[in-house]
């Protein structure tokens, strides 16, 4: 009987280190997925790699054996010591290492949890192992119900929905205020990492242009050409907040740099348009009482947090859905897979009758010359309509009883009773 | 089979659509799917297409004059929300607005089914093209200011779940303050014109048909001052720039306005307008 086994490292077991070694002792394997095969008693294979794990899932006829190969093979790759890969490397085997598939592929096994990349990557890894005819009925049929595990559980569970990071918190905030941001325009004050980055985001969701205001205006330049922007001094902030919608601050300034008078001042000749200020600076630039003016919208870094820590309660609360997913996946693969271990029956009891059949028409060829042509078609297909209702019972019985316990005793009775073997 | 069973069967499938819309809508809110919501809008589509059916037949049967009964008096208003609300529907993609009208749209095809049909909604002496204009005018663009309002109240939630930072599931359902404002704006920008041109049909007529007295009627006082009211909202927003938060409070005092004009005035007063 085949059984589905997985071995690998993930950022839960193992530091980046580790993973890094395994990852690039793999990677420069030229023909991985051959060596994999060609180790004894695997007959399938699938190799995943991420930044944050490295798994080999395979159909083998000896478990034990090509579990045990298996890790060797991923310590050798690694280079890694005998405590090293006794701590870090996972195993899992049969109903666990489906369910462990299936966890990767809807991405409740992730760093963070309902991120959309894994489920490309997973199957990007199937895809290579297809075009090196890698894998075959069983793994074939495992992948195509991750993908649909994957899938039930994006659109049936609110895992995905709600963004975990601060810079999606932000976009997620200024499309709350905006709606569509097609030609909003940016203005980033400062140029810290983490408003860089928020702006770029907003600029992918189809914000129009990004002005940046800097202390330093060489610096500002700088980022203007990566943004194709424009670049500003401190000094301009007052008149270019009037063409802003959005505005990232990330100074290292002591004092606000935007304050309510400031924005008051300015409100007519905003024509008192929607502003959505994102004030990430420790200590905070825009004074808070901007929040209390009209059309202004005020969020600074502990309130994206806020945020970002309630979508993280609200995946977690998700994934309990999710898991109940994946085990309905599990349990119906499992099924698939016990029915698959009768087929070989059904087919050489098919093939039995079959064979019968043709030696004793074979036999009646004899008198059965005189018939019409009409009337020998006429008794062959009555023939084949008994046989077929005679097998009908056993063949319905192997299949139904295929994913229960006492299917082997089942499977090795009829094959008895028809001498198959 | 008759105009009249024909008219009958199209305003009963638009009741019984009208009925599933609104199920949809009030679902996909507890439910939180889009694609339930989506799939309320067609119904409420399909509804739509079943009382214009109606109102053709309305037509024929009072030789092309827009004679209407009680009854088509109140599927003329759900039939103008629907109008009103699935234009807006192509402008911007506001589905969760459909939960707060759709029951409403319901509530008057109910109130519509209950009403005796056949008999004229105008006495003898109002029957007149005139009259018929105004009335149309007037359902068109009250219906649009109601939607601006409805906005604009929607608006008020968003924006004190925005600034008081509760980004939780009531906020993620509404719609963005941007697309809500530009509903106010448009129902504004529609509704007033329509409205004002409903409202020179009736003076016209009265002035023709009653010659004094008609301008201390209360309910047409009423309903003046909440036009004026909505005039001076259009007058802000586009001459001096208004937006936002204040044109979604402003626009709430108008629909209480608009609300008394109809509900407060029928209550108190006897008027010109005693068979609405």
């Amino acid at each position: 009987m085949k059984m589905i086994v997985l071995v690998g490292v993930n950022h839960k077991t193992a530091p980046v280190a580790v993973r890094e070694k395994i990852f690039s002792g793999c990677g420069q394997k030229s023909d991985l997925l051959s060596a994999l095969k060609a180790i004894e008693g695997v007959e399938e294979v699938l190799y995943l790699s991420t930044c944050n794990r490295v798994e080999i899932v395979a159909s083998v006829s000896d478990d034990v054996r090509a579990l045990r190969a298996l890790k060797a093979f991923l310590a050798q790759s690694g280079d890694l010591t005998a405590t090293e890969a006794q701590s870090c490397l996972y195993e899992y085997r049969g109903g666990e290492a489906v369910r462990h598939l299936f966890r990767v592929a809807a991405s409740l096994d992730s760093m963070v949890m309902g991120e959309a990349q894994i489920l490309g990557q997973v199957k990007d890894a199937y895809r290579e192992a297809l075009e090196k005819y890698a894998t075959g009925v069983v793994l074939n049929r495992l992948m195509h119900c991750s993908f649909r595990a994957a899938k039930r559980v994006r659109s049936e569970t609110g895992i995905a929905t709600n963004p975990v990071s601060v810079s999606h918190a932000a976009v997620e905030l200024a499309k709350k205020i905006f709606g569509s941001l097609d030609g909003k325009k940016i203005l980033l004050i400062g140029a810290g990492e983490m408003a860089e980055l928020t702006g770029m985001q907003l600029i992918e969701k189809g914000a129009q242009s990004m002005i940046i205001v800097n202390r330093s205006l060489a610096q500002a330049e700088l980022l203007a050409e990566k943004f194709h922007g424009e670049a500003a001094a401190l000094d301009a902030l007052e008149k270019k907040l009037i063409e802003a919608d959005i505005v990232i601050s990330s100074t290292g300034a002591p004092d606000f740099i935007v304050t309510a008078d400031m924005l008051k001042k300015i409100h007519h000749q905003r024509k008192n348009r929607l502003l959505f200020l994102i004030d990430i600076a420790v200590p905070r630039d825009i004074a808070p009482a901007a929040s209390e003016l009209e059309n202004v919208y005020l969020y600074n870094i502990d309130n994206l947090q806020d945020i970002v820590d309630e979508n993280i309660n609200a995946r977690r609360r998700e994934a309990v859905k999710a898991e109940k997913i994946v085990d309905e996946e599990v349990e119906k693969f499992i099924g698939w897979q016990k029915e698959l271990d009768s087929v070989p029956t059904i087919v050489s009891l098919r093939n039995k009758a079959g064979d019968i059949v043709r030696e004793e028409l074979e036999k009646a060829s004899g008198w059965m010359r005189n018939l019409k042509k009409e009337d020998q078609e006429r008794i062959e297909g009555l023939i084949h309509a008994i046989v077929n209702k005679v097998l009908h019972a056993p063949v319905t019985v192997l299949k139904e009883e295929s994913s229960d316990i006492s299917s082997r005793d089942i499977v090795a009775a009829v094959r008895r009773l028809f001498r198959l073997d | 089979m008759t105009f009249s069973s024909l008219e009958w069967i199209a305003f009963h499938a638009a009741l019984v659509l009208g009925a599933f819309s609104t199920m949809g809508y009030l679902s996909s809110l507890l439910v939180k799917r889009v694609k339930l919501a989506k799939i309320s809008t067609w119904i409420l589509a399909a509804a739509f297409v079943f009382l214009t059916v109606k109102f053709l037949f309305v037509f024929i049967r009072s030789s092309w004059f827009f004679n209407l009964d009680s009854q088509d008096f109140l599927a003329f208003c759900a039939w103008a929300g629907c109008a009103v609300y699935l234009s807006l529907q192509f402008k911007t993609k506001t589905r969760v607005l459909g939960a707060f009208i759709s029951p409403l749209i319901l509530l008057f095809l109910i109130a519509a089914a209950g009403e005796e049909a056949g008999k004229s909604l105008w006495p003898q002496n109002l029957q007149s093209s005139l009259t018929a204009v105004h009335l149309f005018l007037t359902i068109f663009g009250e219906v649009l200011f109601v939607m601006a309002s409805l906005a604009g109240l929607m608006f008020v939630m968003q924006n004190r779940l925005l600034k008081s930072r509760k980004f939780s599931g009531t906020s993620r359902l509404l719609p963005s303050l941007n697309d809500l404002d530009r509903i106010n704006h448009m129902g504004l920008l529609w509704g007033f014109p329509i409205v004002s041109a409903g409202i020179i049909a009736g003076v016209i007529f009265a002035e023709l048909s009653w010659k004094t007295g008609w301008m201390t009627d209360p309910k047409i006082v009423w309903t003046f001052a909440a036009w004026i009211t909505y005039g001076f909202l259009l007058h802000q927003r586009l001459a001096i720039g208004w937006k936002g938060y204040r044109m979604a409070v402003m626009s709430g005092v108008a629909l209480i306005l608009l609300a008394l004009s109809y509900c407060g005035v029928k209550l108190c007063f006897s008027t010109l307008h005693n068979f609405i």
